[in-house]
């Protein structure tokens, strides 16, 4: 139970490397697991920049936090060198609105959200209850980050929020919470048969940018990332300079990327681009942006030299 | 050549017993709960003044500290903590 000096030196090093360090399995992009995935979810919605570390990649790092910690289990959460919990620890302390302070930030006071029920889904959710309630469970409606909604039976917790409805308790976790305002539940006919339909105004959309709007961007300096989804044959004729081919090793690089990067995507025309936005969208992406007729457009509206097609 | 059952492991009582003894040696006055909750998986409470004026990390892992030897290695005979509560009595 002794921790190697030179693992100490390692992870002394690693706690300090940055305000916030979360040690994991897997990384932001991509986590391995679902107590890692629910803090890295909660650390993305408070925090824009904080570091990661693999333990999965080191068996050294793995076993030598536990040690080093004190602390059997990942994810482990460090702020300012210190040790300030794992998965059930973090997520009580964003209830309770202590995670805010810790970061130094002013707490986000928790706003009930109002959601509209249809009768005909009210009437399904409680037949639903019927069916699989205990006693002691209510409602809960979950909002992930890509703003996916999931409705679930099970007992009430601490930090539970409870949504403004007039006929149903629903219950949601303080980070769904803050994305639900204004949903409505719904019943549909599915191939399937019935189900759920849940419509959230909160949830991103592909926004537009002219050609011009782009320029004026890269003229500035601003920071982004400017994507080509089309394929490298088009791009040998034209291409902007600035912008990156989309292949498979640019996604996964976008992909471990802060969510909140502005991400910016080009085609011949803009159809592709559109659809390729909306799949970063989904990722969870809040900044996507769609650039409309493409580098045609650019082609006719900034840079003549590039060559139309 | 003696037969021997892998994976028969000690029974969860007898973990139990290890786990609250290995509490019991850092906190001597504490009151200490073990319920064994399946293989490997344990749910533990102490009570205990040496809590009073702590972060429930500190007070987690004054705890774990003391069961660590007991969750190290590659095949350990106490997996997971379900739950672990630290109370001021």
């Amino acid at each position: 139970m002794t921790l190697d000096e030179s693992v100490r030196v390692q992870i002394d090093q690693l706690v300090q490397s940055s305000e916030v360090v979360l040690f994991m399995k897997g990384n932001r992009g991509s986590p391995q697991c679902g107590f890692s995935a629910t803090v890295v979810g909660i650390l993305d919605s408070i925090l824009s920049d904080y570091q990661t570390v693999d333990v999965l990649a080191s068996p050294e790092i793995r076993d030598g936090i536990k040690i080093y910690s004190s602390w059997p289990t990942i994810p482990q959460l460090y702020v300012k060198g210190e040790l300030v919990g794992g998965c059930d620890i973090v997520q009580e302390m964003l209830g309770s609105g202590e995670l805010y302070t810790t970061f130094g930030l002013e707490p986000v006071e928790i706003v009930q959200p109002k959601i509209t029920i249809s009768a005909s889904a009210l009437e399904a959710l409680r037949q639903a209850a019927t069916q699989q309630g205990g006693s002691d469970s209510e409602f809960h409606l979950s909002v992930d980050a890509t703003f996916q909604s999931h409705l679930s039976i099970a007992p009430r917790t601490k930090s539970d929020v409870e949504a403004i409805t007039p006929d149903l308790v629903l219950l949601l976790d303080p980070i769904s919470a803050s994305r639900a305002d204004g949903i409505t539940i719904n019943v549909a006919d599915t191939p399937n048969g019935q189900a759920f339909k849940v419509e959230n105004p909160n949830a991103p959309q592909v926004e537009q940018m002219s050609v011009r709007d782009l320029k004026s961007a890269l003229d500035a300096g601003e920071t982004l990332e400017l994507l080509d989804v089309r394929t490298p044959e088009e791009r040998a004729i034209a291409s902007i300079q600035s912008a990156n081919l989309l292949n498979e090793e640019e996604a996964a690089r976008i992909e471990a990327l802060p969510r909140d990067t502005k991400l910016v995507l080009h085609c011949h025309h803009g159809g592709r681009s559109q659809q390729a936005a909306e799949q970063f969208v989904s990722l969870g992406f809040t900044r996507v942006y769609n650039v409309v007729g493409g580098i045609d457009a650019w082609s006719q509206e900034v840079d003549s030299d590039v060559p139309r097609y | 050549m003696a037969l021997q059952i892998i994976n028969a492991g000690p029974r969860p009582e007898e973990t139990a017993g290890r786990i609250r003894a290995a509490i019991a040696g850092k906190f001597p006055d504490a009151a200490i709960e073990v319920l064994p909750q399946g293989p490997g998986h344990f749910e533990i409470k102490v009570t205990d003044t040496a809590f009073d004026g702590l972060t429930r990390v500190r007070q987690q892992q004054l705890v774990y500290g003391a069961i660590a030897n007991l969750m190290a290695g590659t095949n350990p005979l106490v997996h997971a903590i379900d739950r672990l509560e630290c109370l001021v009595p």
